[in-house]
């Protein structure tokens, strides 16, 4: 079973993808993970690794959740990681899943992190419609 | 006596200094935020990148950043 298939149509949710990545120029890729670490949608070309894509997103958003438990609070609102060529961007969603994106080095990170939470509704919703959370 | 406790109080500035000015240097070319946690409560925790977390945000970002997450 493709990753495609276990998520089902995920039409709404790719098209809300879509939208976030039409609105925020600056945004090289972006991709949903559920709570329980499924890869749910992603905007990433052709032969990327789906599989190992998911395993790093989820380790990122267990380091997040780690540090939260770690320092008393209850929940990661969100992540921003500087790399040499870029940035990773995430931000929790309703129910633990997260919603990811990755930027390149110039991006206006702030503007990004805006639009992925005027998004995060949006992305709730087609991911509930799609029955995972 | 007086003159050799004040040698020895001379030296040991010294020897400090170096110390302090040395780790100062060491740290500060490694030492950089690189990754930004916020709360849920608004509240944020930074992670350098010569700690472990900051290490291991950073080698995930790397990666995620190099093939598109």
């Amino acid at each position: 079973m493709t990753e495609r298939e276990k998520v089902g149509s995920g039409g709404d949710l790719d098209r809300a993808l879509a939208d976030l990545r039409a609105l925020s120029g600056d945004m090289a890729s972006c991709a949903v993970l559920s709570a329980d670490g499924v890869l749910l949608s992603s905007s990433h070309g052709e032969g990327v690794d789906r599989e190992r894509a998911a395993a790093m997103l989820a380790a990122a958003a267990n380091l997040a959740e780690r540090a939260a438990r770690r320092e008393g609070k209850e929940h990661v609102a969100q992540v921003r990681v500087d790399a040499e060529d870029g940035h990773l961007l995430l931000v929790r969603l309703e129910g633990g899943g997260t919603l990811a994106a990755a930027t390149a080095k110039d991006a206006r990170v702030g503007l990004v992190l805006y639009d992925m939470r005027n998004a995060r509704a949006g992305i709730e919703g087609a991911t509930k419609a799609g029955g995972r959370s | 006596m007086k003159k050799l406790l004040g040698r020895l109080v001379i030296l040991g500035a010294v020897v400090g200094g170096a110390v302090a000015v040395g780790g100062y240097l060491r740290g500060g070319a490694a030492a950089t935020d690189v990754a930004h946690v916020t709360f849920d409560d608004g509240s944020s925790i930074s992670f350098a990148s010569n700690t472990p977390e900051g290490e291991e945000f950073a080698d995930i970002a790397r990666k995620l950043v190099e093939m598109g997450v």
